[in-house]
């Protein structure tokens, strides 16, 4: 695959470059243990997201001692993080969600409607989203305005410049916005206007030379006998800047009112420049509220327009006027403006510091009819090869892979530079109306398990996502944008969430039940479900269970409660159970133990009833719900005798019989029943006091002779 | 980016985490198990909530046991025993950490022992100092004491002989770590032995289970016909979440072998295997690799004190991505 540049970066990149592998170097990374002893041994464990937990042993019995340490490294950083700290990137990450489901979700009813995304207006949805995506990366709020305007500040910070908005604009210039098409050489000066700053850090730029001649401007007495004055002229108008340079002019000491008189024609002059640049033709539709210069739209009017005014340059430059002037600097400044103007290679080249500003200048000055990505290519260059910079900027890179119209080494740089949330999002802008890097990103590839770029970078991206507690909750989102294997991912990312954390468990669901996936949260409720039966929570657990719909692990639930049949438990011990039985309910399919214990329970909760206040009538109660226990098949055999046993007292009730005679011959024959399958050698002996069996012989005896008699 | 989050006591010897990463257990020499919480699922600071003496002999190995079970974990110690602990709250006393199994030692040790989840149960393999491997089978999802054997064979294909006196000193299980209901339980075994007959090149197997008619079968085998019998130091199983072959790291002491395993089973009921990558180790031995969450990146540790990423490019040329080395 073609060109991939150096990857010479100091970070980790988590994205497969497209690259030669054997030339990539491999990138050292420090894991600070911060212990004494030399280390023996490390163990590694991938937590959520790309978080790697490396557990480090020292050497046993060493000189320094101790144990060891876990350290915890992330590898998901996002491009350079000094420029942006984590919380910054945590709000980005939240406030790019909606932009981007909403154009995910225009183009999925795009698509649904048989509608191709990409016909004649697709790009405006897309530049809706870039101009949303792009009002984010800054959010500091421009410095109020001052009431009285500072007449010799020059420079104004408006908002504090980030590469990444940088980027993300030049994307949106070149690959998205239509109609700039026509005025990219514009749109390339506004840019530069705004993230010159960028540069002034590790290049000499215009910007850097304006600050520091603003500091400097306080205490100049004559600006127009200081050279830097007419220098930082020069170059302002190299690049465009046309206000600062008419705000420059009129400081000139020929308007100061004292002087207007003496310097007259000097003044003339003066005025004359910064109105010839104050007109200055400007081929786009509008102007900023602060800039300068004539607006055409049209490319014939700016012909006309562009004629007209450098007729008036060339005119002013033969001028008689200037043998008049007297002030050797201000002619020289001044003719020198006028050079800029007419585009003097040299003297563009002299105004300027770097090659992008250089750049910007032959687009202003001497091709104003520059068009198409390979002429503006070639040009770069030409600029690149007269101002060479030792160390590139990262957004040069950037810049060169756009003109250059190689998608690979844009995709590269983008990768390197900022990182995996630039990667997700910035995709959309590349495809919008670019054929060649749609195949590119939207082609699948079988050797990376059948995802495209495109799909590759949205898992990566999620994949950092999952990585913080506070952001696993919107990765979702760009899984599920992924056809091949964003649900498989997420799956395992719900699979790994600490469910035992009730909202977790509550948010891992909601998930789920938005995603329809059912399989993974009937998992995570039966996770939770276990959890909290083993930690003691059993109400929980036989809560999460039903919900997780687990047949099996309900019915082993059940069965455990069997233990409690026939044992004499105290109050608080039948009120836990009872209430087990109550939240098990008796719809579950695996009814055959669940029915037993209703009807058991029911049969324990009136025989405690019998030393209430109306004891007869609980203990007839008593005694049906027995009848009722011992003629269900589903009870099991071995708790017969417990039964009756607990149930003597209602056997032998003295007030009135409670049994008729069919039902205590059923009694007795279950009895019978019970003695013979003793003789098997399976049977399991009921745990209850060795005269059990004949008390219970007794009262059934002397039960049936009450009843025969009373019948 | 990098931090110190957990300050282990002198004598800990090996470490693992559960399946959420919130919560660790860390075991040392003098046989105790130390378990680190913490309270906040946002927070990355993890307290010791629990330490207890586990065996006489020294802890070499924790695996946690699959969430869908309890909290519990199992530590095969330096005698080759193997137990099983649990953390429950019973008959409403407090929580604590009870012992629930202890798998008999008869002879052999035990080597490694994963845990893998079918639609039905929880089964566990465990691979012992003679060779043999044993798949237990939990009978009752809430007792962790209950285990049946369900099968026992040694990691050859053909069963004709058994190889008298084996002693291995190392051997690495993965199972496949799918969770969905169709596919049949799996998982990978190999040895690092003083016979060349379970080291060789045949006996890195992946096994499933045929739940038709209730057995273990090998179904694939991770080897060339010209490689040589390289004692298997560590095999990983890579996730996967939507490839349409599954991914095996097989490290050896010369290097890491990535084998692509086909999903479909031909009429034998082979499937099909393809070496995709060997990746130098620089000469160093492999003693662990872990998958990342999605199988796109592995880690490995062994004897050179780093740990290397590696991912594979468009190309799919596999390659080193990174090394995390250690500084004070």
């Amino acid at each position: 695959m073609p060109g991939l540049t150096s990857s010479e970066s100091d970070e980790l990149a988590i994205v497969p470059f497209s690259g030669d592998s054997e030339k990539q170097p491999v990138v050292i990374y420090p894991v600070r243990h911060g212990l004494k002893s030399p280390i023996n041994r490390l163990s590694i464990s991938w937590g959520c997201g790309n978080t790697l937990r490396v557990s480090a042993f020292p050497k046993p019995h060493g000189e320094a001692g101790g144990g060891g340490r876990v350290v915890e490294v992330k590898l998901s950083n996002s491009g350079d993080d000094e420029e942006v700290d984590a919380a910054t990137w945590r709000r980005i990450a939240y406030s790019s969600v909606t932009p981007f489901a909403l154009l995910q979700s225009r183009k999925h009813s795009g698509m649904s409607l048989d509608n191709p995304p990409y016909k004649a207006d697709w790009w405006e949805h897309v530049i809706e989203y870039s101009k949303e995506i792009s009002s984010l990366l800054s959010d500091r709020k421009p410095p109020p305005k001052p009431i009285i305007e500072d007449p010799k500040s020059v420079v104004n910070e408006i908002a504090e410049p980030t590469c990444l908005k940088a980027a993300w604009e030049l994307l949106e210039i070149f690959y998205v916005d239509k109609q700039s098409q026509s005025w990219i050489p514009e749109r390339l000066l506004d840019w530069l206007a705004d993230y010159s700053s960028l540069f002034s850090g590790t290049l000499p730029t215009i910007h850097s030379r304006l600050v520091d001649f603003q500091q400097e401007l306080g205490g100049v007495q004559v600006v127009e006998e200081d050279p830097n004055y007419w220098d930082a002229m020069s170059s302002a108008l190299a690049v465009g800047w046309l206000e600062i340079v008419v705000k420059l002019l009129r400081l000139h000491g020929s308007y100061r009112f004292d002087q207007l008189v003496s310097r007259e024609t000097e003044n003339g002059l003066v005025e004359a420049v910064a109105v010839l640049i104050s007109k200055m033709p400007r081929m786009r539709p509008s102007l900023r509220e602060e800039n300068l210069g004539e607006c055409c739209k049209t490319k014939p009017d700016f012909l006309k327009a562009w004629e007209k005014w450098r007729a008036q340059i060339s005119k002013l430059d033969c001028s008689s006027y200037w043998l008049q002037c007297d002030h050797q600097q201000t002619k020289e400044g001044l003719k020198n403006l006028i050079q800029i103007m007419l585009g003097n290679p040299s003297v563009l080249s002299n105004a300027t510091f770097n090659w992008m500003e250089l750049f910007i200048s032959h687009f202003l000055y001497v091709r104003p009819f520059t068009a198409g990505l390979e002429s503006m290519h070639n040009l770069a260059q030409k600029c690149m090869q007269s101002k060479p910079v030792s160390s590139p900027h990262k957004l040069f890179g950037l810049i060169l892979g756009i003109l250059g119209e190689n998608t690979e080494v844009v995709l590269a740089e983008c990768s390197r530079s900022f990182g995996p949330w630039m990667m997700a999002h910035a995709v959309e802008l590349l495809t919008a109306g670019n054929t060649h890097a749609e195949i590119l990103l939207h082609e699948e590839h079988s050797k990376l398990g059948g995802v495209s770029i495109e799909e590759l970078h949205r898992l990566v991206y999620a994949q950092v996502l999952s990585s913080h507690a506070l952001t696993w909750q919107i990765a979702p989102i760009y899984l599920t944008s992924c056809i091949k294997q964003g649900i498989g991912l997420l799956e395992n990312l719900l699979y790994k969430q600490p469910v035992q954390h009730s909202q977790i468990l509550l948010k891992s669901i909601e998930i789920c039940r938005l995603y329809e996936l059912d399989t993974i949260s009937s998992n995570i409720m039966r996770i939770a479900g276990v959890h909290h039966w083993k930690h003691g929570r059993k109400g929980s657990g036989v809560f999460w269970l039903q919900q997780a719909r687990d047949e099996f692990r309900l019915s082993r639930i059940a069965k455990q409660l069997f233990d409690f049949v026939g044992k004499s438990v105290s109050d608080e011990g039948f009120k836990q159970w009872e209430g087990l039985i109550e939240l098990l309910g008796s719809e579950s399919r695996t009814a055959g133990g669940l029915e037993f214990l209703n009807k058991y329970r029911n049969f324990r909760r009136s025989l405690l009833q019998v030393h209430g206040d109306t004891p007869t009538d609980a203990a007839r109660n008593a005694s049906e719900a027995l009848v009722s226990l011992m003629k269900n098949p589903s009870t099991p055999q071995r708790f017969w005798l417990p039964l009756l046993y607990d149930s003597l007292k209602l056997l032998n009730w003295q007030e009135r019989l409670l049994l008729n005679v069919s039902q205590t011959q059923l009694l007795l024959n279950k009895l019978q029943e019970l003695s013979m399958a003793r003789l098997r050698p399976d049977f399991v002996e009921a745990d209850l006091a060795s005269d059990a069996l004949s008390s219970v012989r007794l009262a059934l005896a002397t039960t049936l002779g009450r009843a025969i008699l009373e019948e | 980016m990098d931090k110190g989050i957990i300050d282990l006591e002198e004598g800990t010897t090996c470490t693992a985490w559960n399946y959420s990463g919130r919560r660790l257990a860390s075991g040392s020499t003098d046989g105790t198990l130390s378990l680190f919480d913490s309270t906040d699922p946002a927070s990355s600071l993890f307290n010791c909530s629990s330490k207890f003496k586990v065996h006489e002999s020294g802890i070499v190995k924790i695996v946690w046991a699959p969430p869908e079970y309890g909290d519990a974990v199992a530590c095969i110690c330096a005698d080759g025993s193997l137990l099983l602990w649990e953390e429950v709250v019973e008959d409403s006393e407090l929580l604590n950490w009870k012992l629930c199994k202890c798998f008999d030692k008869i002879s052999s040790h035990v080597l490694d022992v994963q845990f893998g989840i079918s639609h039905t149960s929880l089964k566990l393999v465990a691979a012992y100092s003679d060779g043999q491997v044993k798949v237990f089978e939990l009978l009752d999802p809430f007792e962790l004491k209950n285990w049946q054997l369900q099968a026992e064979f040694q990691n050859v294909i053909e069963s004709v002989s058994k190889f008298g006196n084996v002693s291995c000193q190392s051997a690495s299980i993965a199972w496949n770590p799918l969770k969905g209901e169709i596919q049949q339980s799996s998982f990978v075994l190999g040895f690092n032995s003083d016979k060349p007959q379970l080291n060789s090149s045949k006996v890195r197997l992946v096994w499933e289970f045929d739940q038709d008619h209730q057995r273990w079968l090998p179904v694939a085998e991770l080897a060339l016909p010209t490689d040589k019998g390289d004692p298997v130091s560590t095999v990983a199983w890579a996730p996967n979440i939507g490839r349409p072959y599954e991914l095996i790291a097989v490290a050896t002491t010369k290097e890491i072998a990535l084998w692509h395993v086909g999903s479909n089973p031909d009429p034998d009921g082979r499937l099909s295997v393809e070496k995709v990558a060997m990746l130098s180790t620089h000469d160093s031995e492999v003693w662990q690799m872990e998958w990342d969450m999605s199988g796109m990146t592995l880690a490995t540790t062994g004897s050179d004190g780093v740990v290397r990423l590696w991912q594979c490019n468009l190309n799919g040329v596999w390659h080193e991505q990174a090394v995390l080395e250690p500084t004070s």
